[in-house]
């Protein structure tokens, strides 16, 4: 039996960053009309086995092939022209031009395009506005509707549906579904294991930079023949029970609570976050649900200092506060792990850098952090697991060893009310569960905390309370422990529950 | 949930005449401060008439081409510290080859002296794609390399052009009066097509793209070296221009023009005020032109008022300073309002 060569494949592809090998030999074969899902935990090498298909990096040894053919991509222009077409996580749109004029960079098809702006209900659009004016999920569609408009062999999409609402998920995979009744592939890389179940045929799973062992030693590995947990062990190489109530993230749940640490009254800024009221209390994380753009950042903003509210007051610790600033807030103990890591770190900076830099304002002479603080900084490193191989500079680190630094950082700082947006955006599964083990421990240990989260499922898991908020206000508030991902999303939607719970 | 019924944050069609004054605000505040100024002056002087009007555009060509071209380089994410250099370059070649000869051949010369220069910055620009050193330190050097070679080919001042080129650039074949036309077409022609090429044509955007956000040029499938080169060799090519113009003003070459070694800071200083971003992807080269004039001017401006020279300086400081303040404080009350 001679099968058909396969529509992009890769063999033993390795690539280094000096002392840091991130993959070591990874193979994936991609048939014609397959969606295929690559998987792996942070660090596995996706991105790395992303970038090289995509034309961003050269790899160092193996071979990439297009329809049977070898290839070698020395720009991201080369493999656009050999049919692969990459969505990466940032939008590679150029802020300071217009939607039209970065359309017509990319020499695609108008009417084609067009097309598919109007399949993603873009077709109101406005052309001539600026992209940095444009929120992340209008930006991420109009850069998939280009990349679908090239009409590429196989369309490579990292962590599409992050910043996507569910029914805009919905459409990308009609979209993916078309292409592949036509004949066309497509490569998702991403963590939401829900979704691979439900879209992709067949995967490649990554682990430490190489093809991780298949189940029961099959010879590929079908979707349709696995369940969630198989991958999952799969990406991890040993089992893991799903949470249960002794799991470190919950346990420790429903401990008594101390007084309010954070009270926020009737804040309003202009009509975008509008009369929010509610308290974060010590020993508490409370959670925060909403959709795209119904004023969450905004009320971040204001909870740490970026910016001013119209009306409205803080209480900090039962004292009134007024932030002008986030330098401010940290003094009155009130941090943030900002939604983009990158804005937080210093990218060529050390990671013990980037950690002791909230103690930078207490610097002795000769700038020398103190000596009472330098253990602050190991302790970190330890209590995190934050992998150093990389640590001479924060940005070779994997997003989710990013992320332990910059929640690390206020470790190291200090803080009373920390405010969580959206931690876990792009991260793998085991930092993940990390990171909620770690939540809960701060909570436990006297911080409040305040986490925002865009997957629902996290909120019955790590938070005590969950708030809802819907165009700029809180419209609901329950009970975590009973809240379901049905229930947040009605009221995220802004509407009543039907039965009385 | 669809893009279209996005509470906040999604697009929402702005009327076209309120989009264009607030994206080309700062382009038409500039020209409107060069007519405030233009006019200020008028009243300053005894005698404002067609005399003055020609002087000052006339005086103005150097740096307005030498602006424009760093424009064009800083859009595009670079900085060319060689530019008052390359001008004396082609100064001195100009008046060395250029002296008696007929007109045609003096034409065959000044186009040749635009190319050759092109490709010298271009070659420029390539070593710095090639190398990663900083633009800042690689024109810094070949500005030094520059300068040498125009005491090289011309050691003292002399030489000279031909009428027709001087009329050309000062509107008199001796330097001196004559109509105002030339200089202003000499000064609007060669930007609006500068300008024009930058935003409507697909390289032009693409030194924008690169500029505004390299890795996405680059990913979107740009090629972002080429886009460098081009950048530096229009720079290479409009110190050529300036080159030719203080030939034909001052009818000599000099090495040692004082001009040259000013021009660069000055060339930075109109593209800063007007509207270029250091950081590239943003501005529109048109307002630069504007801004080359008034920095020009201020100088007479300042001795009509009485304002002795060494102050002169000072205020003159203080006023790009001050502009750009205010300019910054605008932006900040636009965001504020938003």
């Amino acid at each position: 039996m001679t099968a058909p060569a396969p529509l992009l494949s890769t063999v033993g592809v390795a690539k280094s960053y000096g002392p840091v090998v991130a993959l070591r030999s990874a193979d994936m074969s991609v048939r014609r009309g397959e969606i295929h899902a690559l998987l792996g935990a942070n660090g596995a090498g996706k991105s790395t086995l992303v970038k090289i298909l995509a034309g961003v990096q050269t790899a160092d040894a193996g071979e990439v092939n297009v329809d049977g053919r070898p290839v070698h991509f020395r720009t991201p222009a080369d493999a656009i022209t050999a049919g692969i077409a990459t969505v990466f996580q940032d939008p590679a749109l150029i802020p300071d031009l217009t939607v039209a004029q970065n359309l017509r960079l990319s020499r695609v098809d108008v009417s084609t395009l067009r097309q598919w702006l109007a399949w993603f209900d873009l077709d109101r659009l406005d052309l001539n506005a600026l992209v940095r004016e444009l929120p992340l999920d209008t930006l991420r569609l109009v850069d998939l509707a280009r990349a679908a408009a090239r009409d590429p062999h196989v369309l490579l999409l990292d962590e599409i549906t992050a910043a996507l609402s569910a029914d805009q998920s919905e459409r990308v995979f009609e979209l993916l579904r078309r292409r592949k009744a036509e004949g066309k592939s497509a490569v998702l890389i991403t963590h939401r294991l829900a979704e691979i179940m439900r879209i992709c045929d067949q995967a490649t799973i990554l682990r430490d930079g190489r093809n991780a062992e298949r189940p029961f030693g099959m010879a590929e590995l079908t979707i349709s023949n696995v369940n969630e947990h198989q991958l999952v062990e799969a990406m991890l190489g040993a089992s893991l029970e799903p949470p249960t109530e002794q799991s470190p993230e919950v346990s420790g749940r429903g401990h008594a609570l101390g007084d309010a640490a954070l009270e926020v009254q009737e804040l309003t800024s202009r009509l975008i976050v509008q009369n929010v009221s509610f308290s974060v209390r010590v020993g508490e994380i409370v959670g925060l649900v909403a959709l795209e753009g119904q004023g969450q950042d905004r009320l971040f903003d204001l909870l740490s200092g970026r910016r001013k509210p119209t009306a409205g007051a803080l209480l900090v610790n039962g004292r009134p506060a007024r932030f002008n600033s986030p330098y401010d807030a940290v003094r009155q103990g009130v941090v943030l792990v900002p939604g983009d890591r990158l804005v937080a770190l210093l990218p060529n900076q050390s990671v013990r850098h980037n950690l002791a830099l909230p103690l930078f304002g207490r610097l002795q002479r000769w700038a020398r952090i103190p000596a009472t603080a330098r253990p602050r900084v190991d302790d970190a490193i330890d209590q995190l697991a934050i992998d150093t191989r990389a640590a001479s500079q924060v940005r070779r680190l994997s997003g989710g060893n990013q992320q332990k630094v910059v929640i690390g950082r206020w470790l190291v700082g200090g803080f009373r009310t920390l405010l969580c947006f959206d931690p876990t955006r792009g991260i793998d599964i085991q930092t993940k569960r990390d990171i909620y083990a770690l939540l809960r421990k701060l909570a436990s240990e006297g911080a409040a905390i305040l986490l925002y989260t865009s997957e629902l499922a996290e909120i019955p898991l790590v938070c005590d309370r969950v708030l809802v908020m819907h165009a700029g206000r809180i419209v609901d508030e329950q009970d975590a422990a009973r809240a379901t991902e049905s229930s947040l999303l009605t009221a995220a939607h802004g509407l009543e529950m039907e039965a009385a719970t | 949930m669809t893009g279209a019924e996005h509470p906040f944050g999604a697009a929402r069609m702005q009327p076209f005449g309120r989009r264009v004054r607030v994206r080309n605000g700062w382009m038409v505040g500039v020209w409107l401060l060069l007519g405030a100024l233009l006019l200020w002056y008028s009243t300053l002087i005894p005698v404002f008439g067609p005399f003055q009007i020609t002087s000052i555009s006339k005086n103005s060509l150097p740096l307005v081409y030498l602006a424009i071209g760093q424009a064009i380089i800083v859009i595009a994410g670079g900085i060319d510290l060689s530019l008052g250099a390359l001008l004396l370059l082609s100064n001195v070649i100009a008046a060395r080859f250029m002296d008696g000869q007929p007109v045609g051949v003096v034409v065959v010369i000044a186009i040749a002296l635009i190319a050759a220069l092109a490709l010298l910055n271009a070659l420029t620009g390539y070593v710095i794609t090639l190398s990663g050193v900083p633009d800042i330190v690689v024109t810094l050097a070949t500005s030094y390399i520059w300068s040498g070679l125009a005491l090289w080919i011309l050691p003292s001042p002399g030489g000279g052009t031909a009428p027709e080129m001087r009329w050309l650039f000062t509107g008199s074949t001796s330097g001196i009066g004559g109509s105002s036309w030339p200089p202003i077409l000499m000064m609007l022609i060669p930007c609006a097509v500068i300008a024009i090429w930058a935003r409507r044509t697909r390289q032009g955007l693409t030194l924008y793209a690169v500029g505004s956000n390299k890795t996405a040029a680059r990913l979107s499938g740009l090629d972002v070296r080429r886009a460098k080169i081009v950048s530096y060799a229009i720079g290479g090519g409009m110190a050529a221009l300036a080159g030719l113009a203080t030939v034909a003003i001052t009818g000599t070459g000099d090495p040692r023009f004082s001009v040259g070694t000013n021009a660069t800071l000055n060339s930075v200083a109109a593209v800063v005020l007007g509207g270029i971003a250091l950081t590239g992807g943003i501005g529109n080269p048109f307002g630069v032109v504007a801004t080359a004039v008034i920095l020009v001017m201020l100088n007479p401006i300042l001795i009509a008022m009485g304002v002795n020279s060494n102050n002169a300086q000072v205020i003159q400081g203080v006023l790009i300073a001050g502009v750009m303040m205010v300019g910054g404080l605008v932006a900040l009350l636009r965001e504020r309002a938003s």
